[in-house]
């Protein structure tokens, strides 16, 4: 009886097995793949501040009046990008810094809250920081460095000047590879856009990059495990 | 590492020599040009143990107690090993007379104890790299053992052939079954490094949280690694400075120096220096004719009576 049970669960694990081989795609980012729908306290639009989005109006010289985005640079609020492991997430200080002097949307729904972590409720819990949960939250035992990445596609390959209009085409695309396209219409702060495995890692360790804007030398990332565990 | 390149690339994780598939011999051929490499003059040594402390701290290493450490249980990576007299002489004493106490009588306490500071020797042809069933531990190409946590499935083979007996098996869940750390006690532990599992292994890592630092701002700034930018924790913690670190193929290093005034050869099993009688030289490696190729150089204690 236990022999025929036995082999019963075997056959029925290597059915299962084999079909969800035969499901298996690469890496397009199931819904596990990308994570749980985090509910942010303030529904944050990236694609507002940092992309290009529709186009308004295609004869205008100003960026800010072609464009539904506002093209800021991903690393003037995300400042450690460039020089630290961490990207950093903006005080709220830096919010207000601009939102204080834009007074076209200061009666949106999302504004209104954000003024209210700055001004508090009742005189009190003035300036408290919002409390935005994490999205992209590698595991404990993975060092990611921002900057490694930062320096060596941003800078090295020269995207700085890519776009002489003094759009941030050449960041946007850099951070792209892997926090997806901010400047898509849902890019909001609730949900990856990219499966952060190791697998989708490695996948782009394995192939080759240039090195520098003009050059044709190309070097591929790191590929030895201590590199990324610690 | 994917499996795929682990097995194409066989040859470069697996040594036997160093100088066998281009190596950190032959380090034009070699796309690092970093050898992170030790020495410990034990003539400076004074035993005082804060090289094994701040490993403790840097490291997130447990405290086991009393009782674990009795069953050898200890996870000190980097250890004071104390030897008393001389060693014939004792052993001698001890053949004839059987007699522990005329043997301890007879050790040269004038002399004081001798110290040894053990950790991991990060050998080029690591005896634990070849056994690990699951290739855990492998060699990185700054001249490194790694060990990956993640990969380890706690066979403890690397252990077993490790001659230098410096890797440490997590017996326990320190953080929780065990409460190394108490509350705020967490507080203390290093970001930069996991706290360690049940059931892995674990050893020196020639502080890779400093190294990977160092090598990331070094490489920011396009210039190469110089020896002030990276300090493991026991180098920067021993009051009498016995021990340096830093990369092996710079020959400006102070490592690359001392091992070069030493005539040690990181690729030589038997040194130059050793047949020649009324030698000077005080480098050595431990255990060389193993043929492991160990990383750090001891320079030997000056006894008095040698004097």
């Amino acid at each position: 009886m236990h022999r025929f049970l036995r082999l019963t669960i075997l056959l029925a694990g290597m059915f299962v097995a084999t079909g969800s081989h035969a499901a298996g795609q690469p890496f397009t980012g199931t819904e596990d793949q990308l994570g749980p729908e985090v509910p942010q306290p303030i529904e944050f639009p990236h694609n507002r501040h940092a992309g290009k989005g529709e186009v308004i109006d295609s004869g205008a010289q100003d960026p800010t009046q072609k464009y539904v985005g506002m093209e800021i640079n991903c690393m003037y609020c995300h400042t450690y990008a460039r020089r630290s492991m961490v990207s950093g997430i903006p005080p709220l200080r830096k919010c207000i810094g601009c939102h204080q002097s834009i007074e076209s949307v200061r009666e949106a729904p999302r504004i209104k809250k954000l003024f209210e972590y700055w001004e508090g409720t009742d005189g009190k819990d003035a300036q408290k920081p919002v409390p935005w949960l994490k999205v992209h939250d590698l595991p404990d035992f993975v060092r990611f460095n921002h900057e490694r990445h930062i320096q060596r596609f941003y800078f090295q390959q020269g995207k700085v000047t890519q776009d002489e209009a003094g759009g941030n085409d050449g960041i946007r695309e850099v951070c792209s590879y892997c926090h997806g396209d901010i400047a898509a219409k849902n890019a909001t702060v609730a949900r990856r856009q990219k499966p952060i495995t190791m697998g989708w890692c490695a996948n782009c360790h394995q192939k080759d990059h240039a090195v520098d804007a003009t050059g044709t030398e190309t070097a591929r990332g790191p590929n030895d495990c201590f590199t990324c565990h610690k | 590492m994917s499996v795929s390149n682990l097995l194409e690339n066989w040859s470069k994780y697996r040594h036997t020599h160093p100088l066998d598939d281009g190596g950190h011999a032959d380090w034009n051929a070699y796309p690092s040009p970093i050898k992170w490499a030790m020495s410990i003059d034990l003539d400076a040594c004074t035993g005082c143990n804060a090289c094994s402390v701040a490993c403790y701290a840097e490291n997130n290493l447990p405290v086991v107690g009393k009782d674990k450490y009795a069953h050898g249980q200890a996870m000190h990576w980097m250890r004071i090993e104390r030897y008393w007299g001389e060693p014939e002489k004792a052993i001698d004493e001890f053949d004839s007379a059987m007699n522990f106490q005329l043997v301890a009588q007879n050790f040269d306490v004038d002399q004081g104890a001798q110290f040894l500071p053990m950790l991991c020797q990060q050998c080029e042809a690591a005896p634990c790299e070849t056994v690990c069933p699951v290739g855990a531990t492998n060699h990185t190409e700054d001249g490194l053992n790694s060990q990956i946590y993640n990969r380890c499935i706690g066979s403890r083979y690397c252990s077993a052939n490790c001659p230098y007996k410096v890797r440490y098996f997590n017996w326990y869940s320190y953080p929780d079954q065990e409460h190394a750390w108490p509350e705020p006690l967490n507080q203390q532990l290093n970001p930069d490094l996991t706290v360690r599992t049940k059931g892995v292994m674990e050893k020196c890592t020639f502080c890779k949280q400093r190294t990977y630092t160092a090598r990331n701002d070094a490489k920011t700034e396009g210039r190469e690694i110089r020896d002030e930018d990276v300090q493991t924790a026991c180098q920067q913690a021993c009051p009498t400075g016995a021990i340096s670190f830093g990369n092996l193929f710079n020959p400006e290093s102070t490592v690359a120096k001392q091992w070069s005034a030493q005539q040690v050869d990181l690729v030589k099993e038997k040194q130059d220096k050793d047949g020649t009688p009324d030698n000077k030289l005080r480098g050595y490696r431990i255990l060389e004719e193993l043929r492991p190729f160990p990383s750090i150089m001891y320079l030997e204690r000056v006894r008095e009576s040698a004097v």
